[in-house]
């Protein structure tokens, strides 16, 4: 017998209090001393780090559930033993959907223009830019297209996890094992095709590009999906060698770590593509427009941030897992996961930060608090997600592929 | 007992009927044995014909100059750079089943990946035709190789996307060619061992390059074909990336948008995979290797045909958002006035209509898997795609900064057209040869899926299947 009932270790408990207990100091404390703060850049800080936080995490928690959908439409058979894994990270969309919210009602219903321009409406009023977009840059259907797309995600999410629980009640005949797997194609082809209208297009134009918003990219979004689904993939990763070390997840094997390990490898070289493709296009047109975006950070004081995001998700991942004996490795890997999550961090606080804080940015002890605090929340919700159903879907039709799986 | 894979029952088989290693040889060997049927005769003289109108069209246009195309002041790339881009477009999807799908381990890839690698091939020496003999004086061609010359000495410019053009399509090549012929191998032995003919067998043996079936040599075409596999997905994904840059480094509007990579990319799989079904329809019902390129096949295809489809879709809903969205007159003018609208609107609409719109039919597993219906969608893509590639660049060029210089509306002369049929006569010229010379599906790599995959195989693992897993788990690795 394999064990399907996952107990919670105590050192992963322990690790969870206490990354939420600094995290909720650190929010508390930055409430009091950032956001009630009389000095603006304080309070920009504050709304910045939550708006950063919120939105990537989010978005890579998502990216477990378009891993899942992507495989579904594809037939993959090799996932499924470990398919439990993403299950369990995408069941932290719900909350991470209610706190992006909050954050985004403190940011337009508190009139942070220091965050969105375009909330202040004396200042669209004055500004031709701003007044030409105020179709898609306004309140309402920010609020509208947000509800829209968190209820969807939630739903259609729940909608897969529910249909996944279906393969431990019993065997199927190769006529029910059909039908079920026709059904999942149907619900994951519902999620990737919302998820198009949202990652893939509108979503990041809304909560990211109109930080800075006089300025537009037609890569912006695609770029922010790359970022994002390369870091879920990673905290995919984490979450199996987590597992295998406290002797859980029996059918999956180093094969299927392999093949994750591509994946983080394929899709960092994914993610830089676009980022040179954006980066050059707009270097070389150098129309002012335009390179404003890049100019504080490859010129200004975001220079060194600039080139890490660069080091740290393309020049690691290609070097360091290219070799095969490196994506099988529990070490190397479990290394290069957190690189690649916390690299991609940087790269969303390199996208908030200089439309935002500007020239006084900080990474300081209320950036890693917050992190802390939302590393905490994924690991809570995450641990107690995999607590809830057997760590293996037994009588899933391409379970015993997955078993037999040779990369 | 140990297995190296296992296939659920779910999957349908990618063999049809009661296969034998000798009977797959057989059958795909067997148009090779056999004299031409009289249909590929015709195919390959109308091919002919075209091809030599082509070549009609060139000497006008050697002997009298560009002056011979209907390029204005501003539409300096017209038809020519147009079919170029459609050409290297198609040959994409070639690339992508030999290497991506390769590393993604899809079974079904063996149906299909020797007729799409070649057909890659075929469509990049036709795309070549266009900027090389758009040169004018084609014999200065050599002009654009970076070597240390007398003259002066001048150097191509290196800022120039064009220059990486040439870089990227004859990497693209190599690498392409390189992958089909060393796939080809193991089978034109097969060819050559089965040869009744001394000639035959002459040529077939020096083709196989001494092929001897060894353990030894599989192993070194095994890691071979992994290091080709490694270095065409990169390729796949460069060349039209800098075809893309091609248009999007300069300052044209509707040129310039920064998500013109990553999306040319995807329309040219979808083209691609549009052309791969046309031929692999027609191949193989005039070959009868019904068994080899099933229904299964199709679909998956034209899966792969609706998901591009729609990255494309909304990538063109990207960027005329963002036309409007960002504020530019001249971006908002290009897209609202004069592609949607204006002289060339018919081109853009037919665009949408034949990319974006009817692809989304796929989503119904009925019509993907509707014969005729794939065939009649496989045309209207490339259409389409065509379209696309003649919308970016006459629409954006028609309209210049200067007023002054608005051009009139253009229209190809027959030599122009008479140009790009020609290609199709290169096409399937080269498409019939090899298809009477060459394995038409890779025999090896049916094999190595057949007792996995193959119908009457599959039907033997039914004791496997009904195993609990448990049992499944405990028998499969039982040896440790």
């Amino acid at each position: 017998m394999i064990k399907q009932q996952f107990e919670i270790p105590a050192g992963y408990k322990k690790w969870t209090y206490g990354l939420l207990a600094v995290g909720i100091v650190a929010f508390i404390a930055g409430f009091i001393f950032l956001g009630m703060s009389k000095n603006e850049h304080d309070q920009t800080r504050f709304w910045a780090v939550l708006l950063q936080n919120s939105v990537y995490f989010l978005l890579v928690c998502n990216a477990a559930m378009f891993f899942i959908c992507a495989i579904t439409l594809a037939h993959g058979g090799w996932s499924v033993a470990f398919r439990r894994v993403p299950e369990a990270i995408s069941a932290v969309v719900p909350v991470f959907a209610i706190l992006a919210f909050l954050v985004f009602l403190g940011l337009i219903l508190g009139h942070r223009h220091d965050i969105y321009h375009w909330v202040d409406k004396e200042a669209v009023a004055h500004d031709k830019i701003l007044t030409w977009k105020k179709g898609f840059l306004n309140p309402t259907f920010f609020f509208i297209w947000t509800i829209i797309t968190l209820c969807v995600w939630t739903f259609t999410g729940m909608k897969m996890r529910k249909l996944s629980r279906k393969a431990d009640e019993g065997p199927m005949s190769a006529e029910d094992a059909k039908r079920y797997t026709w059904n999942n194609t149907v619900w994951a082809a519902i999620f990737v095709v919302f998820f198009a209208l949202t990652v893939g297009s509108t979503i990041p134009w809304l909560w990211l590009m109109s930080l800075d918003a006089h300025w537009y990219s037609t890569m912006y979004s695609w770029y922010t999906f790359a970022s994002t689904f390369v870091a879920g993939i990673a905290l995919i990763a984490l979450f199996i060698i987590f597992l295998k070390n406290h002797g859980y997840l029996e059918y999956t094997t180093r094969e299927q770590l392999h093949d994750v390990g591509k994946f983080i490898f394929a899709f960092s070289i994914f993610w830089t593509y676009l980022w040179f493709s954006q980066f050059m296009l707009i270097w070389y047109a150098n129309i002012p427009e335009e390179t404003i975006y890049f100019k504080i950070r490859f010129q200004g004081p975001y220079r060194g941030f600039f080139f890490l995001n660069f080091i740290i998700n393309f020049c690691a991942p290609i070097l360091i897992l290219m070799t095969k004996g490196s994506k099988r490795n529990y070490a190397v890997m479990t290394f290069m996961s957190v690189a690649v999550i916390l690299g991609h961090w940087l790269d969303f606080y390199q996208m908030v930060m200089p439309s935002t804080v500007g020239e006084n940015h900080n990474l300081g002890w209320f950036e890693w608090g917050i992190l802390a605090l939302y590393i905490g929340m994924i690991m809570f919700f995450t641990g107690r997600a995999l607590t809830k159903a057997p760590l293996v879907a037994k009588y899933h039709p391409y379970l015993k592929e997955s078993i037999i799986h040779h990369t | 007992m140990s297995l190296i894979k296992y296939e659920s029952f779910v999957r349908e088989p990618l063999v049809d009927g009661e296969k034998t290693y000798n009977q797959v040889t057989e059958d795909i060997v067997y148009t090779i044995e056999a004299k031409p049927t009289r249909l590929w005769y015709i195919g390959f003289y109308i091919s002919i014909a075209l091809l030599l109108f082509g070549v009609y069209s060139l000497y006008r246009d050697v002997t009298y100059g560009i002056g011979q195309w209907n390029l204005g002041k501003t539409i300096g790339w017209g038809w020519d750079i147009t079919n170029f881009v459609w050409w290297v477009g198609i040959g994409h999807a070639g690339t992508l089943i030999s290497a991506i799908l390769l590393l993604f381990r899809q079974g079904w890839r063996t149906g299909v990946n020797r007729a799409a690698e070649a057909m890659t091939i075929f469509a990049v020496i036709c795309a070549g035709q266009f900027p090389i003999w758009h040169m004018g004086r084609v014999w200065m061609a050599f002009f654009v190789m970076p070597y240390p010359n007398t003259r002066g000495p001048l150097w191509p410019n290196f800022n120039s996307p064009l220059l990486w053009d040439v870089f990227a399509i004859s990497t693209y090549f190599t690498v392409s060619l390189l992958f089909w012929y060393s796939g080809l191998l193991p089978d034109l032995a097969t060819v050559r061992d089965r040869a009744k003919t001394k000639l035959r067998k002459l040529l077939y043996g020096i083709a196989s390059f001494g092929w001897s079936g060894s353990t030894k040599h599989w192993q070194r075409h095994e890691s071979l074909s992994l290091v080709l596999a490694g270095l065409s997905t990169p390729l796949v994904l460069s060349v039209h990336t800098i075809v893309s840059f091609d248009f999007a480094t300069s300052v044209v509007p509707g040129w310039h948008t920064t998500i013109f990579p990553p999306y040319f990319v995807a329309g040219a799989v979808f083209s691609g995979f549009a052309m791969v079904q046309t031929l692999m329809l027609i191949t193989r019902r005039v070959m009868n290797l019904q068994d080899y390129i099933t229904l299964g096949h199709i679909e998956a295809m034209n899966k792969v045909i609706v998901l591009t489809g729609s990255i494309v879709g909304c990538a063109y809903l990207t960027e005329l958002f963002i036309a409007w969205y960002g504020a530019n007159p001249y971006e908002y003018d290009i897209f609202f006035k004069y592609r949607i609208a204006g002289a060339y609107g018919w081109s853009y609409w037919l665009m949408m209509t034949c990319n974006v719109i009817s692809p989304q039919l796929f989503w119904f597993k009925k019509l993907r898997r509707n014969i005729g219906f794939t065939f009649f969608m496989s045309i209207v893509v490339n259409v389409g795609m065509w379209f696309e590639r003649f919308v970016i660049i006459v629409s954006s060029l028609y309209r210049d900064y200067l007023p002054s210089s608005w051009s009139l509306y253009y229209r190809p002369t027959i030599f122009e057209i008479g140009f790009y049929l020609g290609t199709f006569g290169l096409f399937f010229t080269c498409y019939f040869l090899f298809s009477k010379y060459f394995p038409v599906i890779a025999i090896a790599e049916i094999k190595s899926i057949l007792k996995t995959s193959g119908e009457s195989y599959k039907e033997k693992m039914a004791d496997l299947e009904n195993l609990s897993v448990e049992e499944f788990y405990a028998k499969t690795h039982d040896h440790h």
